[in-house]
């Protein structure tokens, strides 16, 4: 699942560097929180964002510093709030993404495309919890 | 206890390193990295774009066919802007003036097009796969049959990034082909631009052709004069304003196109 989550992450790095100004890479690990509530999701955010600054002619640096933090505050709040929950991943994309679109590339579409990649959000955490979900499933048929 | 411990510690690391890297960036100490990641990189973003290019601009061969009649129709109108120009350059040899630097046209591949939707709505910038490597310099113009695309902003060691001209940062002087008015185009993002600033008392005609009026530096980046803009589609003139407008539409369909030329000034 790490491996996924990690190619994933890269399919996503690459259509955000050529063909869309939604924040894919920001939408992809708002999401996969929730599965890994663990150091693992710092690690990726460092990397991708990163990457991100090399090939987007930012300041190296800063989407790191934006993503980690962004990571950190969710497992913050991990025991305050369920997080593993649509509504939660629908406002924590909606808001880091307005964030993110505001301070890094702002083109008049602002809440538009804090919308759409909330969207874009839900759909990917509910697919990865039917793909995580689905092992357990064929398990319990067995039994 | 000990969980949320080690994430604070993983947080500030993280953060700690960030900074290390903004600047060791700052310092151009990063070169040795991003070279060889934007070398790998590079075709990756190139194959990535051209492939949804190539399903976007399936089916495109009659609007090629009507820019190629324009374009034709336009081509003899510059042939006598050009023999005009041969004229200027025999007398000014004659008299002996400062010639322009010699320029060179360097091929790039467009790699990148950012935008909201991917092929419907209009890019603001165009990354491009020619770098510091190339001879590539901020500020350069970029063009494709003369007609202007763009300004080279910022550049890396294989890559650059273009502004275009219907970008909302994007502004220079122009003048119209027929009329000779001077304005200045402005870019209004999502594919549009106008022509502002020009004095009422100057004639705008529709489907007249805006040209760069030239505003090349010393280091030879810039609009070199006579780069086609555009057209004039409509016109915005009240006697009560100070200036009249005029809105352009480029000849060139930037979210089509898969090769631009970036002039180098030698």
């Amino acid at each position: 699942m790490r491996i996924l989550a990690t190619v994933l992450l890269f399919l996503a790095f690459s259509l955000e560097i050529t063909l869309t100004s939604i924040p894919l890479v920001f939408i992809l690990l708002v999401a996969f929180v929730p599965f890994y509530r663990n150091n693992f999701m710092f690690f990726l955010a460092f990397l991708f964002g990163l990457l991100l600054d090399f090939f987007a002619f930012r300041d190296v640096g800063i989407s790191s510093i934006f993503f980690v933090s962004f990571i950190f505050l969710m497992l913050l709040y991990q025991s305050k709030l369920e997080i593993s929950t649509n509504y939660f991943v629908f406002i924590a994309t909606f808001l880091g993404s307005f964030l993110y679109i505001f301070i890094f590339s702002f083109q008049g579409y602002i809440i538009l495309e804090a919308l759409t990649s909330a969207v874009f959000g839900i759909l990917i955490f509910n697919i990865f919890k039917r793909i995580k979900n689905a092992p357990d499933k064929f398990h319990l048929s067995n039994s | 206890m000990k969980k949320r411990s080690s994430q604070v510690s993983l947080f500030l690391i993280f953060i700690f390193l960030s900074l290390l890297f903004y600047f060791a960036f700052q310092d151009n100490l990063l070169k040795p990295i991003s070279r060889p990641l934007q070398n790998v990189f590079s075709p990756v973003f190139s194959a990535v774009y051209s492939g949804f290019s190539g399903i976007t601009n399936f089916d495109s061969a009659s609007k090629v066919k009507e820019l190629k009649d324009e374009n034709a129709a336009l081509t003899e109108k510059l042939v006598d802007q050009t023999k005009l120009q041969q004229d200027n350059q025999a007398l000014r040899d004659q008299f002996e003036t400062v010639t322009p630097k010699s320029t060179i046209l360097v091929p790039a591949q467009i790699v990148g097009a950012p935008g909201f939707i991917p092929g419907i709505s209009f890019p603001e910038t165009f990354t491009i796969n020619v770098g510091s490597k190339d001879g590539i310099k901020a500020g350069e113009a970029v063009i494709l049959k003369n007609n202007l695309i763009g300004r080279v902003t910022k550049v890396n060691y294989y890559l650059s990034s273009v502004l275009l001209v219907t970008n909302e940062n994007s502004s220079f002087t122009a003048t119209t082909m027929e009329t000779n008015a001077l304005g200045i185009v402005k870019g209004q993002g999502g594919g549009e631009m106008i022509l502002d600033n020009v004095l009422l008392s100057d004639n705008l005609k529709a489907g007249d052709i805006v040209l760069t009026k030239g505003d090349v530096g010393a280091s030879g980046a810039g609009f070199m004069p006579g780069l086609i803009v555009g057209k004039i589609v409509s016109i915005s003139k009240n006697a009560s304003d100070l200036f009249q407008k005029a809105k352009i539409e480029s000849l060139v369909d930037f979210s089509k196109i898969d090769t631009v030329f970036v002039v180098n000034s030698q």
